[in-house]
């Protein structure tokens, strides 16, 4: 067999664990929930979308009466619930991604790009082994075992291309555009940043709003904008940028929630990380010692957060201690303890992971520090 | 092992995979020669603005005439003299196009709004159930793009 067949087969025979699909499932059905909810809001306090100015992108024909789409929002709405709590989670992500992008294809007034990410991303999800783990209605053995896990993920790459042409098509349109690329988009919206908080009775420092309303910070942050996406887009593929691009892209995505109103493009895009996850499970240590208190609650952490399943927990034994309370083997079989070891679990708990590269730059000069002081003695 | 229609064969899998970014791909391209950009994953707003003020063009007397529409609001009698009131917000839901004589935020920047108001002008000038006057609905507008003046334009919808 040729290279390339090999590499074919491979590809889109490549069966990895589902533990940490079922997880991305929760997450992307519990967005679809309540990007169905809003639709139901919708209908319920603004009526029914067709009665009024709309613009179909299919032929009116195939809109659905107020009452068949009353009855497909309940529809989507169940299926979702269902996708999450892991009853015929696939059939129902199918179902209610496919009535999602159904919805907008009937009015392209409700089109927004998060929305239609979520769908897309969400039908994609339904063509991977997102129902072997974390399957709530099984209660706390809501897994599969390991070797029923095991199942074709092809579909998971497809996911990690669309998240990155999501980020590639929002850079082309800045590229594109003069406005973006000089900061003068940004330099609008900053330069009512001042107003906006005296109207919200908080004053910004003098010389905050003297930085946010210069045109060369509005264009620093532009060009900032469009590299931080660009190199989202493409450093998520490379296995050495992987872990940066995904932390760029967590800060990126939290300033975002902060700044501006996305809707759920923030925690859609952070959840779609998970996809890029190595899928095998506890393939890192993590060694506490038991009768030393903080260690202890860094274990209950460690059990509480790793979502992921990360990490393998072992109770130190007092001989093999040697002073240190904890120590935090990665993947690669580095053993550290203190801060590098602190960054090493912040690395694998998603929920820390914004720690990890300020907690791995510390222990780092931390460590430059210690050797100064170890060499000018 | 769970079983799922969507457990696709090896067969299909290239297939699905070629034949969904195919089509992704496709999109976004035709995206970028769309006025409202959609399905091409134009994540952020430009600060565009414009503002629209709406004016009918009715027949009187043999003439026609523009008259300026007040707060999106204007009355009319039908053949038998029944007085009907129309309001632009009655089929204008939608915040950006449905607020007048003020400047709002163009979402998805001007050609997207400019877009969306032409098709807006026809749906309202096409349910103008007791309004025998109208001609036609004209809509003015001042666009504001990222925070220049880009200029004026007139948009119309003739009455079927």
């Amino acid at each position: 067999m040729s290279g390339l067949a090999e590499g074919f087969r491979r590809f889109f025979g490549e069966e990895r664990d589902a533990w940490v699909l079922g997880l991305l499932r929760l997450a992307i059905s519990a967005l679809l929930f309540f990007n169905g909810l809003r639709l139901i809001l919708e209908l319920s306090r603004g009526g029914y979308f067709a009665d009024y100015f709309h613009i179909p992108l299919i032929p009116e024909e195939w809109l659905p009466g107020r009452s068949v789409y009353a009855l497909l929002l309940g529809v989507q709405a169940l299926a979702s619930l269902l996708a999450f709590s892991g009853v015929w989670s696939r059939e129902a992500l199918l179902t209610a991604s496919s009535l999602g992008l159904y919805f907008m294809l009937c009015d392209r007034l409700q089109y927004h790009n998060n929305r239609y990410a979520l769908l897309l991303l969400g039908f994609l999800l339904a063509f991977m082994p997102c129902d072997r783990a974390f399957l709530l209605v099984r209660g706390r053995a809501h897994a599969l075992p390991r070797e029923e896990r095991i199942a074709p993920t092809f579909a998971r790459r497809l996911f990690q291309l669309q998240v990155s042409l999501i980020y590639l098509g929002s850079t082309a349109g800045k590229l594109l555009d003069t406005d973006w690329r000089s900061g003068q988009v940004l330099f609008m919206r900053y330069a009512h940043a001042p107003e906006f908080c005296a109207q919200h009775g908080f004053a910004l420092p003098a010389w905050l709003a003297l930085i946010l309303t210069s045109a060369w910070f509005a264009s620093l942050a532009a060009k900032a904008a469009i590299a931080s996406e660009l190199f989202i887009a493409l450093g998520i593929w490379l296995p050495r940028a992987r872990r940066l691009a995904l932390w760029v892209g967590v800060i990126f995505h939290i300033s975002i929630e902060l700044t501006a109103n996305v809707e759920l493009f923030s925690w859609l895009m952070v959840a779609a990380y998970l996809a890029f996850v190595v899928p095998e499970l506890r393939e890192r240590r993590f060694e506490f010692a038991p009768d030393n208190p903080p260690a202890a609650v860094l274990a209950r952490l460690v059990s509480l957060f790793d979502w992921c399943a990360r990490f393998e927990p072992t109770e130190l034994s007092k001989t093999s201690a040697h002073g240190a309370a904890f120590y935090v083997t990665n993947r690669e079989g580095r053993r550290a303890s203190g801060a590098l070891g602190l960054a090493q679990l912040a690395e694998a708990l998603p929920l820390f992971f914004p720690l990890w590269l300020p907690l791995s730059l510390y222990a780092k000069l931390n460590a430059k520090s210690r050797a100064a002081a170890v060499n000018s003695v | 092992m769970p079983r799922s229609l969507l457990n696709l064969s090896p067969r299909l899998r290239p297939v699905f995979f070629c034949a969904y970014l195919a089509t992704q791909l496709a999109l976004l391209v035709r995206a970028q020669s769309s006025p409202d950009l959609v399905f091409g994953f134009q994540m952020f707003n430009a600060s565009s603005q414009l503002k629209i003020s709406l004016f009918r063009k009715v027949r009187r007397h043999g003439r026609s005439r523009l008259i300026a529409v007040r707060e999106g609001m204007w009355q009319t009698k039908d053949g038998a003299g029944m007085r009907h009131t129309h309001r632009w917000q009655d089929r204008i839901r939608d915040g950006h196009l449905g607020t007048l004589d003020q400047f709002v935020h163009a979402a998805y920047g001007l050609d997207a709004q400019l877009f969306r108001l032409q098709f807006a002008l026809r749906d309202v000038v096409q349910h103008l159930a007791g309004d025998e006057e109208t001609e036609a609905l004209i809509a003015e507008v001042d666009t504001l793009k990222n925070g220049r003046e880009a200029g004026h334009l007139r948009l119309k919808a003739e009455r079927p």
